[in-house]
């Protein structure tokens, strides 16, 4: 990009210039696509730059859209230094679990593909034999049991 | 001024810096030079704009495009 002028460290540690900070992310630390997902999100906030000045380091460049003092451009690349460990752990993440959640998604749509359809939970309704009673829930109390005792045998009196 | 701008190929695609370089064909005069490691846009001619402010946001524009293009591939790849 554009001129290279004369830079200072930021109190995060960062090289301040004139608009703009810079820094570099070692590649084995922070994966490529973890500083794409940061400059994605940064990309409204400030004009971002990647150049590569050796294999397997990235330097990333921020400048502000506007007039911002080195305080501001320092807690620029502070938020951006966060998100990009932020990025770099859910991608370290989402590589760990992505069998499971591919086991998971699979059984899932097996469960839905095998699931009976309304029709086939009427017609097996349909083709039940409700008129059979074999536990003889309908049968009255008497008819199974005979009379209650309470009402064949007369009460004793106490006395 | 003409401000000339290197984007990495191990960093940016080709065809971000093409699709970016069609975008801002109304405002700047974009030429553009492939090289082995790299691709070369050397912007000119920004009118009444400020030159530094045109290339820090096609620099965003192919950075956004390189972006959007990787996350496209990687979808085909899982399809």
């Amino acid at each position: 990009m554009p001129e290279q002028d004369s830079t200072s460290q930021s109190r995060l540690g960062f090289e301040l210039g004139a608009g703009h900070i810079s820094f570099d992310v070692d590649e084995s630390v922070y994966p490529l696509e973890a500083v794409y997902g940061a400059c994605y999100l940064f990309l409204d906030q400030c004009f971002v730059y990647l150049s590569r000045p050796r294999s397997g380091v990235v330097t990333v460049r921020l400048t502000a859209r506007g007039s911002a003092a080195p305080a501001e451009l320092d807690a620029l690349a502070g938020e951006f230094a966060n998100e990009l460990l932020s990025q770099a752990t859910r991608l370290r993440l989402s590589q760990a679990t992505m069998r499971i959640r591919e086991y998971y998604t699979a059984a899932a749509l097996r469960a839905a593909a095998s699931a009976p359809s309304v029709d086939d939970l009427l017609a097996e309704l349909e083709s039940e034999e409700l008129l059979e009673d074999p536990l003889e829930i309908m049968v009255p109390w008497e008819e199974k049991h005979g009379a209650a005792e309470g009402e064949s045998e007369p009460k004793k009196d106490p006395k | 001024m003409a401000e000339r701008i290197t984007f990495d190929r191990s960093l940016y695609l080709p065809e971000a810096v093409d699709a970016a370089a069609a975008a801002y064909a109304e405002h700047a005069h974009i030429e553009i030079t492939p090289t082995a490691d790299a691709v070369v846009a050397v912007l000119s001619d920004v009118g009444e704009h400020d030159a530094q402010t045109v290339a820090h946001a096609f620099c965003n524009h192919v950075l956004h495009e390189t972006i959007a293009l990787r996350r496209q591939a990687l979808l085909q790849e899982v399809q």
